[in-house]
């Protein structure tokens, strides 16, 4: 398309606009205006409530681990729940940052980028629960006790429990390598694409795919 | 104070309607879409008036704005707005129909050019647009955070895809 084409194109276009469009100033002058229309007003909802949840574990969590400080096992079971609602909870922070950082006059790839990675929040979710895998026994122990006052850890053989914290412990490196694939870069990847697709929700599944959009976009 | 900035706002719309009109042209393909995206984008702007940066022509930045708030909207599963303020049913812009309305070469090549636009990603038609409104590349490379010389490719790639559209006529 010659650019003397375009522009000939164009020009009838404006002409056309200018002719027959006009503003409907009673309909504009009657919108309500003062209201917000940020469509992350809900993300920050969301997350705010968050924050409010696992900041409450969190406590909840110190509380336990406190009490049960004599009784090593349930001391290092809530440690390690605990260390995971953190980093669930510094997640949540994380977002609202962001969240709060979003401001439509900024350029549009560098706040299409913000509002994709706070609708990831998802994966990290997944990711946090495919990282419980090997320690999914304090999960165990804690819900145990405190819920059936049952001391699971107490009725396990020692040699046992030596032998299975070994095992658990040798898929932490393949788990590590496992999540650094979760990424919206190696979507290309059949496996990657439908573990995700399969945990997560569709609007995660758009973000990610939009974030390779828009680091194409950028090249 | 506020009906000053109120009347200060419609005036200042008013002579950069075809920025709006153009965008929700863009990114909406229905009538009920188009109203909210209108509604979203003018609430924006009202919320953003205060803080004009003289630093950009106003047209750049209404642009700035208005395209990221489209883009959002585009991108929204569920797309109609909560609406709290039922009065408003109506779209902002008035467009004179005309029967007499010419079947000319020049609005049906106007009608390719719109559909293609309409059939780019979303940040690709935010390219379009700025380019169409002869922004300058620099311009164009501010308000959607690249660099110059890949608004230059990009053109440059579209262009050659819109003129296969045209050569298919």
């Amino acid at each position: 398309m010659e650019s003397a084409e375009l522009k000939k194109i164009l020009a009838a276009y404006d002409t056309l606009i200018n002719e027959k469009l006009s503003l409907n100033v009673a309909s504009l002058s009657s919108i309500n205006l003062d209201k917000s229309a940020k469509s992350t007003q809900s993300m920050l909802v969301y997350r705010v409530i968050e924050i409010v949840i696992f900041s409450l574990l969190a406590i909840f969590m110190g509380n336990y681990i406190a009490t049960n400080w004599s009784e090593t096992h349930l001391a290092i079971s809530g440690i390690i729940v605990n260390f995971f609602i953190l980093i669930a909870l510094s997640g949540a922070i994380g977002q609202v940052v962001i969240l709060q950082q979003i401001d439509y006059k900024e350029p549009i790839v560098v706040i299409r980028k913000k509002i994709e990675k706070v609708n990831t929040h998802g994966l990290l979710f997944l990711k946090l629960m495919f990282l419980s895998m090997p320690i999914w026994w304090s999960y165990v122990v804690v819900a145990g006790d405190y819920l059936f006052n049952i001391d699971v850890y107490k009725g396990m053989d020692a040699d046992f429990v030596l032998k299975y914290l070994m095992i658990n412990s040798l898929l932490v490196v393949p788990l590590v390598w496992f999540l650094n694939k979760l990424s919206y870069k190696n979507l290309h990847i059949t496996w990657v694409k439908k573990t995700i697709q399969l945990f997560t929700s569709s609007k995660t599944m758009k973000a990610l795919e939009f974030l390779n959009t828009i680091e194409e976009f950028e090249k | 104070m506020r009906l000053d900035k109120k009347a200060r706002f419609i005036k200042t719309i008013d002579e950069h309607k075809k920025i709006i009109y153009k965008i929700v042209n863009a990114y909406c393909s229905n009538k009920e879409d188009r109203k909210d995206l209108e509604q979203e984008i003018l609430i924006q702007l009202w919320n953003s008036f205060d803080n004009y940066n003289s630093k950009y022509k106003y047209s750049t930045w209404m642009y700035r704005i208005a395209l990221n708030v489209a883009i959002s909207f585009y991108r929204k599963e569920t797309k109609r707005f909560a609406k709290n303020d039922l009065y408003n049913e109506a779209s902002i812009f008035k467009i004179e129909e005309d029967a007499n309305d010419k079947e000319t070469v020049l609005n049906y090549h106007l009608k390719i050019l719109q559909d293609f636009i309409q059939n780019l990603n979303e940040l690709n038609k935010a390219l379009m647009l700025l380019y169409l409104e002869e922004k300058s590349y620099e311009e164009i490379a501010q308000v959607l955070g690249i660099t110059k010389t890949n608004v230059a490719t990009k053109i440059s790639r579209i262009k050659i895809k819109l003129k296969k559209e045209f050569k298919k006529l």
